[in-house]
């Protein structure tokens, strides 16, 4: 691989140090002279209509400026999608619901506010599992949302989708999405070996450190946001509709995050937040406890995989028989849920392209739950567990090594995909990622492992193998701009908000690169919409891809035009001049040389660059791959899993900046970690009330529980990125769930179908081990 | 419930005196935060169970969110504003924000300061105190090595080594 100047390269994030002091202003620290605090009153009920709302005593309370109850807010629709029904509505649809806002003079007032506000409620039957809700006869989890909405992102085509019961999708009694080939009946008759389990997955949480925050300023007819949300601009998109501006009367600003992992999106806080400013003329501000971070989210669904899988006995995997059953919540992320179930039952068998017969059918069901959506490894991480559990076992039936088994399935360059219709896939270096981190754990050494094991405590090793989004997602948009004005610096202008993987770094060495200047002499701004152009924002690892691939562009028209304007100034063809610390030089004579600067001034003051990406019409599609390798001890007697090791490997096609590559990984994991054995967010079966969503109880891993986990990069390129990157931030967390149960597997002969595997689940994986073998 | 009452209080921040009138429901963390514009102590659990608003209290470190302003009395207080700026960057600040061991920056502060005070008793920790002694600051971005390599990184420079 070519040796660059700057990408490639370790360099120190810029964010850093104004992290490491504590200066960085995120949007809870902003603070504005007589800002009010805004309190939500949120539903005791999983389902119910307000029959009224009395807020007279609440209003009297001295410091109360503001109340807004659903009669007060326009009945428009709202959201990352517009189909979010209403900034308040008369049905509420799960426990913590939005009931009504208070505006007060601080957040003692406003909290006494809330309690004193009195709501009559008729309560309605609820739903309160997916399985339960796809009945026939089962109750409506909802009763008020718009008729029909268009799907205008993601993977499918636009199709009107209907409500089925509390079935999202087509048609009556079918599932949400299916995804089939060939005959899977005939070919699971017709397998050598065949493996049936049910696999179940509980709901969790993405856990960002940073409670949701939003400061509204509203003044001159124009509004101001500072808000966590990773897309500032359809927030920006949704307080325009809801209070009735044009868009460029809103500006959101979002430009550092605490955390967001994909499930920090516009949301009904902040549009109340700016009704709440606009209503009382003062700046407001909303900042979530815990418990609402917890509660007013998009968490990950709670799943049910009915499994079948066969394969024969030279290897070939014959056919893959799934039934998903995914827990929607009240309403899953504004219509996005049908893009989860689409990719659930379409990336694994992308991954095994080998295999001929496949029916993946996914009902994607609404609950009164809280609100689910892509959190970290959207769909990947929800398919994963079942399907790679099932590979080990089908290689293990047919005495053959996992990861050759995997591997003569797996996907080619050049496959047509099933999760990108009409697309075929670019580079796959799975193969090589699994190769090398097997090396680096000593695959070799599995066969023996079981005699190091001592007394109760069992040692095994497994992997698994993952496909997962690494930015080349058709969905998106977007674009970057490059200035240099007349001083000769170079800015970045990018819609993307730094949510902690430090995309601006990135981003500016690409720049750089492509300018052929020092790092330093790049700076920019980004995810303000007044000022950085459009970005869809940061999901599905896209950033280093998608805005890379902006960003890049955006640079090349930069230096096109510096060099046009040198090749007329200096009199030499534009073939001939080069780019090198703040000057165009004459390649034959060093002499004949102009600052990047004063080709600016003379353009009249500075040179821009435009450059956008959107991969709708390209016909290839990038994924990352990866492989996961755990090596654990399980204690049988208490259920225990210890991790040895956890080796993660990547294809990333080529790392921009490795030490941002490996950090990312590192987290990703932990996080896969932490579904894999401790995470699990709960409710009431009954009631719908959350039981764990205090901070603690959500069992997120701690540094004693994290080992040092090792990354493992393969650097093979990718002919669609200017720089051959793939993005890597959320392909870490897939395969650490399926790696640490096939290790479990591999130690005991215990197959473990639940997630989170605490202890409990696992003693009853080994009884039910022991039950059959008996 | 009533709205709480107001107290005059004085507290010692960063070397600094503050007097102030607040409701007796404060924390310290409140204080910090809403009326001394001290941002970089954070908030992210509400009850003491993350560490993202570590302070040191008389050098030992603190959930701030835990501590009400009116019992920090008497008490010198650090923040994370206190230990160094980007002009004069403490060894820890310096060794976080260049090896990527604060990814989203929220619990970076608690950490830096949880990891002051283990270096303030301990100057050439090992690898597990420096875990144990980080227990009560999680982080939910880094999968703590680079974190813990930071810690260890800093110990060597203010022990003069590097």
């Amino acid at each position: 691989m070519k040796s660059l100047l700057t990408v490639g390269r370790s360099v120190a994030p810029i964010y850093g140090v104004e992290k490491a002091t504590g200066t960085l202003r995120f949007p809870a620290d902003v603070n504005l002279p007589n800002m009010l605090w805004m309190k939500i009153l949120r539903s005791p009920h999983a389902h119910a209509k307000i029959l009224d709302v009395d807020a007279a005593a609440a209003q009297k309370l001295p410091g109360v400026v503001a109340i807004l109850t659903h009669n007060d807010v326009p009945r428009v629709l709202f959201g990352p999608y517009q189909n979010e029904i209403y900034p308040l509505d008369e049905e509420v649809r799960f426990v913590g619901d939005t009931v009504a806002a208070v505006a007060a003079e601080d957040w003692n007032v406003a909290e006494e506010a809330v309690r004193a506000i009195r709501v009559t409620y008729h309560v309605l039957p609820a739903i309160h599992d997916a399985e339960s809700g796809a009945k026939p006869d089962a109750p409506d989890a909802v009763l008020n949302y718009p008729e029909a909405h268009e799907i205008q992102a993601g993977d499918i085509r636009p199709e009107q989708l209907g409500t089925f019961g509390n079935i999202i999708g087509l048609r009556e009694g079918g599932p949400t999405v299916v995804n089939e080939r060939g005959d899977v009946e005939r070919g699971l008759e017709q397998s050598d070996v065949v493996v049936e389990r049910i696999f179940r997955q509980s709901e969790v949480n993405a856990v960002s450190h940073e409670p949701r925050a939003c400061v509204a300023l509203y003044e001159n007819g124009k509004c101001t946001l500072w808000c966590s949300v990773q897309d500032p601009y359809r927030l920006q998109d949704s307080v325009a509709r809801v209070l009735n501006l044009p868009m460029d009367a809103v500006r959101v600003v979002a430009t550092n995050l605490g955390g967001a992992f994909g499930v920090k999106v516009t949301g009904r806080f902040a549009i109340l937040c700016a009704l709440l400013a606009r209503q009382t003329g003062k700046p407001v501000k909303i900042w979530f406890t815990r418990e609402e971070e917890s509660l007013d989210s998009h968490n990950r669904s709670a799943l049910t995989h009915y499994v079948k899988a066969g394969a024969n006995k030279d290897g070939s995997l014959t056919a893959i028989k799934v039934r998903t059953f995914l827990d929607n919540g009240y309403w899953p992320y504004g219509g996005l849920g049908q893009n989860i179930a689409f990719a659930i039952c379409t990336r694994p068998i992308d991954l095994y392209h080998r295999c001929p017969n496949v029916k993946w059918e996914v009902f994607a069901v609404r609950t009164n739950r809280p609100s689910t959506g892509p959190y970290r490894g959207r769909a990947d991480a929800e398919s994963h567990f079942p399907i790679e559990s099932v590979m080990d076992e089908l290689a293990h039936s047919i005495q053959m090594d996992p990861i050759e088994f995997r591997l003569k399935n797996r996907i080619h360059e050049g496959d047509d995909l099933c999760s990108a219709p009409k697309k075929v896939v670019s580079t796959v270096w799975v193969e090589e990622a699994a190769r090398k981190g097997a090396e680096t754990i000593g695959w070799e050494r599995r066969a023996s492992l079981s005699t190091s094991s001592q007394g109760a405590r069992k040692k095994g090793m497994g992997m698994a193998m993952v496909i997962h989004s690494c930015g080349s997602n058709p969905a998106g948009t977007s674009q970057a701009e490059v200035t240099i004005d007349s001083e000769g610096r170079i800015s970045l202008f990018s819609g993307t908000a730094d949510q902690g993987s430090e995309q601006q770094t990135t981003l500016r060495q690409m720049v750089a690169e492509v300018l052929g200047v020092r790092l330093e002499e790049v700076g920019g701004c980004n995810a303000d919409t007044l000022t950085c152009p459009f970005d869809s924002g940061p999901f599905s690892s896209r950033t280093v891809y998608a805005t890379g691939i902006a960003a890049s562009r955006a640079a090349e028209e930069a230096k096109r035009k510096l060099l046009e304007g040198a090749s007329l100034l200096l009199d030499e063809e534009v073939g001939n001049l080069d780019i090198g610390i703040n000057f165009v030089w004459a390649r034959s004579d060093s002499s004949k040389r102009v600052r990047l600067g004063e080709l600016a001034r003379l353009a009249g003051g500075s040179i821009s660059g435009k450059g956008i990406y959107n991969g709708k019409n390209d016909q290839l599609f990038a994924y990352g791959f990866a492989a996961a390798f755990a090596e654990v001890e399980v204690d049988v007697e208490t259920g225990e899993v210890k991790i040895l090791r956890l080796v993660s490997s990547h294809d990333v096609g080529r790392a921009i900046n490795p030490m941002i590559v490996e950090g990312q990984i590192l987290g990703g994991a932990a996080q896969g970690l932490g579904y894999a054995l401790s995470e699990g967010f709960y409710f009431d079966p009954r009631t719908g009330t959350a039981l764990n969503q205090w901070f603690l109880d959500l069992h997120t891993p701690s540094i004693l529980d994290t080992p040092n986990i090792e990354p493992v990069i393969v650097e093979l390129g990718e002919p669609t990125h200017p720089f051959g990157a793939k993005g890597c931030s959320e392909i870490s967390y897939v395969g650490v769930a399926p790696a640490i149960a096939n290790a479990i597997y591999h130690a005991t002969g215990a197959r473990v179908t639940e997630l989170p595997m605490t202890p409990d689940v696992v003693l009853k994986a080994l009884q039910d081990a022991r039950r059959s073998s008996a | 419930m009533e709205s709480p009452e107001f107290h005059e209080i004085t507290l010692k921040i960063n070397g600094r005196v503050h007097q102030l009138s607040i409701p007796s429901n404060w924390t310290l963390n409140d204080v910090l935060r809403n009326r001394l514009d001290l941002t970089g102590t954070k908030r992210a659990c509400d009850y003491g169970g993350c560490g993202s608003c570590t302070v040191l209290m008389n050098d030992v470190d603190v959930y701030s969110c835990s501590i009400l302003a009116v019992e920090a009395q008497k008490k010198e207080i650090q923040t994370i504003e206190g230990l160094g700026d980007s002009e004069n960057l403490h060894p820890l600040q310096k060794t976080f924000a260049l090896s990527y061991a604060a990814q989203c920056g929220w619990c970076t502060p608690g950490m830096i300061m949880s990891a002051k005070a283990l270096l303030d008793r301990n100057p050439r920790p090992t690898e597990s105190e420096v875990r144990a002694a980080l227990s009560g600051v999680l982080c939910r971005c880094t999968g703590y090595s680079s974190i813990v390599q930071a810690v260890l990184d800093a110990a060597r420079v203010m022990r003069g080594e590097t």
